[in-house]
């Protein structure tokens, strides 16, 4: 009888929901691709040489019997297949979508790491779609999600395969009602970047004509700042004494 | 990577600013900062080199260049900028490149009449500052070249070597099960797959090519004719070789990105004049085998693509002073560059390289911040989210609470083929079978939670052979499990859904928790909600939940008259975050509770 009649929300369906509608707004598209990928897709397409560390046996998951077939390490071979799919029905640039999901990384867990967590990707395509874009759109993102509070977010140079230039993204959130583990501190957010001339190339699109940006930043991370979560392993938890909080 | 501040000092006649100055520029315009330390009055930071850079920057030389560019602060002198020359050379020393793919570029010094003894205080320190250990002058000049400007060396004790007319190196494929006892006296057996530099007279092998010395050829005090070496390997070669053997080096760490062969001159030429510094003794003469010497690069760029990029409103005179700060030669019609790209510069081969290069030496604050133009096309409505969300609603309309069980299971149809831990390595064919398993759990903190029953739902992944399904499923303590495929749904827009209003989490102990029912009769007309107030702050901070579970009214008997007083039935929930709670704290809080109760005329059934 004290029960509430209604069931809870986890977190993470919860952020993907509020991201979703943040994102619509903006003119994203939300898509999806499938967990179980092609080397292809994860790797090649988005430019990961043969021979890139990133795919030696230790960090991604393979499939047994089934030769080129991974879980995917990150939600970026959507953006391929988006595209190609796109291409592929007359439908050039512009482009805008956002892809939360799944992704998997073969290593130890720890409250810090998880060997399956969440990740959200954008994506923006077009004649002129500029660093300084994906600057405007990460910073309406991260004041829309910490409401109330200002945000401010500074990118540092960085590496990715698939974005050039390519950047480490921080935030600090400003203001009274900021958690004290968050005020005023510089957070590692995402990575991001100007997608690879090669990565358009091998959808299909012209990149002598078309740019664009993308970022792809970890859910659980983000969830874990936006409620102070302090174990990353709750997510999968299906403890409800973690999800009937929320 | 170990940076020194004091050996970064030496390219520079102007003094640097303080460690975190250097460690800012870095941050915001090169590479991240690890860590920095203060060891014996110096800063060694801890430089994260990016992968793109692993080419060029794993050098104390880099990180100075880099440096400069950032701050301004002119180089005394670029050594990759002199010209160097192998000369004279020797044929005292016989090279040959059985595989000219794996293996660039070799070279090599014949050095006669050294002292090997003990390296200078500074050497020394240079050496012990980044957490390295003084072997010898010798082997310490070559450590020393490769932290200065990134080419590993080798030296090989030429007396030790055999000689017939002069003395003979192999580059070949190693044979399987071939041995080598190594510097580090431990025995490498090699595989086919590896490559080594053999003696030519004896084909004994004498390294493992980039990465480990042999020991019997090693450089001692006894040493007095030497074989320097500086090669080119391929990185992909070296990155196997290394980890089939568990045996990563200096050396091998910078092979393995991949790195000019040009650099070899250098790198040999600095090694050997230090050499003659340090021991004394003379050059023989040198040997040169370069096949397919590495190309003149360029990439070109205009200013006007750099804007478009990055969205700045960059000038001419922009783009060209931070290719100039970057030491990028280049020509300029126009607004056009083209770039001639030094030769340790490998990873830039595209235009958008030198973008980067622009915008982080000026600084990623200088991009402004700009809003997105309006979407010509409303978004679509994804049919397997929109379904999902559907879905997500009704059941948490019924009741049921969302979570997230693992994809790795004990059985399934598919399997996944390295797991690091080897436990659940098939991928799931349902969801019923794990939100099984996490009712079972939840079951016991019910009380914890207040629920009267456990009911649980996912909307998740599943693999069987034909492919993969998106599934909904439920459980509950009293209900027989559920599940379906979650069908897409065409929709014209998503609905508004509520989200979670929670603020905070709140971590949950990790303990025990007891449960004490307590039932008093209370006065007609009391109100549950004030009493439960007055029970809580009784009953003390163990108290994590306290809840009415019935309540009913009678007669008092002992009146006799008829008045109707009130029963009220709460359950209590004891926990503590530190440890397990014994019957013994449980029963002191209750004894409050009901001396409260006492207190209040309360009459505990």
């Amino acid at each position: 009888m004290q029960e509430t009649n209604r069931g809870h929300i986890h977190p993470i369906s919860s952020l993907i929901r509020e991201a979703n509608q943040i994102f619509y707004a903006m003119g994203f598209t939300f898509a999806d691709g499938p967990l179980l990928e092609s080397e292809w897709y994860n790797f090649d397409a988005l430019n990961v040489p043969k021979d890139h560390p990133a795919r030696d046996m230790q960090d991604t998951f393979f499939i047994k019997d089934e030769p080129g077939c991974v879980l995917r390490t990150h939600t970026s071979p959507v953006q391929v297949r988006y595209m190609e799919s796109q291409m592929k029905a007359g439908m050039p640039p512009p482009y805008r979508i956002i892809v939360p999901g799944k992704v998997f990384r073969n290593e130890a867990t720890d409250i810090t790491h998880e060997a399956e967590f969440f990740q959200i990707e954008g994506l923006a395509v077009g004649e002129d779609i500029s660093l300084a874009h994906l600057k405007g759109t990460l910073a309406h993102f991260l004041k829309e999600l910490f409401k109330g509070a200002s945000v401010e977010i500074r990118f540092r140079p960085s590496f990715f395969p698939f974005t050039e230039p390519s950047v480490e993204v921080d935030m600090r959130v400003v203001g009274p009602h900021v958690p004290e583990k968050l005020r005023d501190t510089w957070i590692e957010m995402m990575g991001a970047g100007m997608v690879h001339p090669s990565v358009l190339k091998n959808a299909g699109v012209d990149p002598e004509k078309y740019q664009g940006f993308a970022f792809g930043m970890g859910l659980d991370r983000l969830a874990m700042l936006r409620w102070g979560i302090d174990d990353v392993r709750l997510m999968h938890s299906a403890d409800l004494r973690f999800v009937n909080q929320f | 990577m170990k940076i020194s501040r004091a050996w970064l000092q030496t390219f520079f006649d102007a003094p640097l600013p303080d460690a975190a100055a250097i460690g800012d520029a870095l941050t915001f315009h090169a590479f991240e900062i690890e860590s920095t330390e203060n060891v014996a009055g110096d800063d060694i930071l801890d430089v994260k080199v990016t992968p793109n850079r692993g080419h060029d920057a794993l050098s104390h030389h880099a990180i100075a260049k880099e440096l400069g560019a950032i701050l301004g602060i002119p180089h005394k002198s670029d050594p990759l900028q002199a010209v160097i020359s192998l000369e004279p050379k020797t044929d005292a020393v016989k090279v040959a490149i059985e595989n000219p793919d794996l293996c660039r570029r070799f070279t090599v010094a014949l050095i006669q009449g050294v002292h090997v003894g003990p390296s200078p205080d500074w050497l020394r320190e240079r050496l012990e500052s980044i957490g390295q250990r003084s072997i010898n002058n010798v082997v310490d000049a070559t450590n020393f070249v490769m932290f200065n400007i990134g080419q590993p060396l080798h030296a090989f004790d030429a007396g030790k070597l055999s000689s017939q007319n002069g003395h003979s190196l192999i580059v070949r494929k190693a044979k399987d099960k071939e041995k080598m006892l190594g510097l580090d006296d431990k025995e490498y057996i090699l595989t086919g797959a590896m490559l080594a530099i053999a003696d030519g007279h004896t084909n004994e092998v004498v390294s493992i090519a980039g990465i480990k010395g042999g020991k019997p050829t090693g450089i001692d005090e006894t040493t007095s004719a030497l074989i320097l070496e500086a090669a080119n390997w391929d990185g992909v070669l070296i990155r196997k070789t290394s980890q089939v053997l568990k045996l990563r080096t200096d050396a091998s760490e910078r092979f393995q990105q991949v790195i000019s062969p040009e650099l070899a001159a250098y790198g040999l030429h600095a090694a050997a004049n230090l050499i003659l510094e340090l021991a004394g003794g003379e050059i023989v003469g040198f040997v040169d085998e370069y096949p397919m010497p590495q190309g003149k690069r360029e990439v070109a760029v205009s200013t006007e693509k750099v804007n478009h990029v990055l969205g700045t409103e960059l000038s001419v005179e922009d783009v060209g002073n931070a290719f100039t700060r970057l030491g990028l030669p280049h020509a300029q019609v126009g607004d056009h560059f083209t770039v001639t790209v030094p030769f340790e510069r490998l990873d830039i081969t595209i235009p958008e390289d030198l973008i980067e290069e622009v915008a982080r030496v000026l600084g990623y604050d200088k991009i402004p911040t700009l809003d997105l133009p309006p979407f010509p096309n409303a978004p679509e409505v994804n049919a397997n989210y929109y379904a999902a969300e559907q879905t997500r609603e009704e059941l948490m309309a019924k009741g049921y609470s969302e979570v997230y069980t693992s994809v790795f299971a004990d059985t399934g149809e598919r399997a996944v083929a390295n797991k690091v831990d080897s436990v659940h390595p098939y991928l799931r064919s349902n969801l019923v079978d794990g939100l099984t398993q996490a009712l079972r759990r939840n079951v016991h903190n019910k009380d914890l939670l207040g629920l009267t029953e456990v009911r649980l739902f996912e909307i998740g992944t599943v693999w069987t052979k034909k492919g993969e399904e998106m599934h909904a499923a439920t459980v509950g303590e009293k209900e027989k499990p559920e599940e379906q495929i979650v069908k897409p749904e065409a929709g014209d827009t998503y609905n508004t859904l509520a989200l979670s209003i929670a603020a905070r989490y709140q971590s949950f102990s990790k303990y025990p928790f007891i449960v004490r029912d307590i039932a008093l009769w209370v006065p007609k007309g009391s109100d549950p909600d004030a009493v439960l107030q007055i029970i809580r702050a009784a009953a003390g901070a163990l108290l994590v939940r306290a809840e009415l579970f019935d309540t009913f009214e009678k007669g008092d008997p002992s009146t006799g008259s008829g008045q109707v007083k009130l029963s009220l039935a709460f359950r209590l929930v004891f926990q503590s975050l530190e440890k397990t709670l014994t019957d013994i704290e449980a029963n002191a809080a209750m004894e409050n509770v009901y001396s409260e109760a006492k207190n209040q005329g309360w009459e505990v059934r």
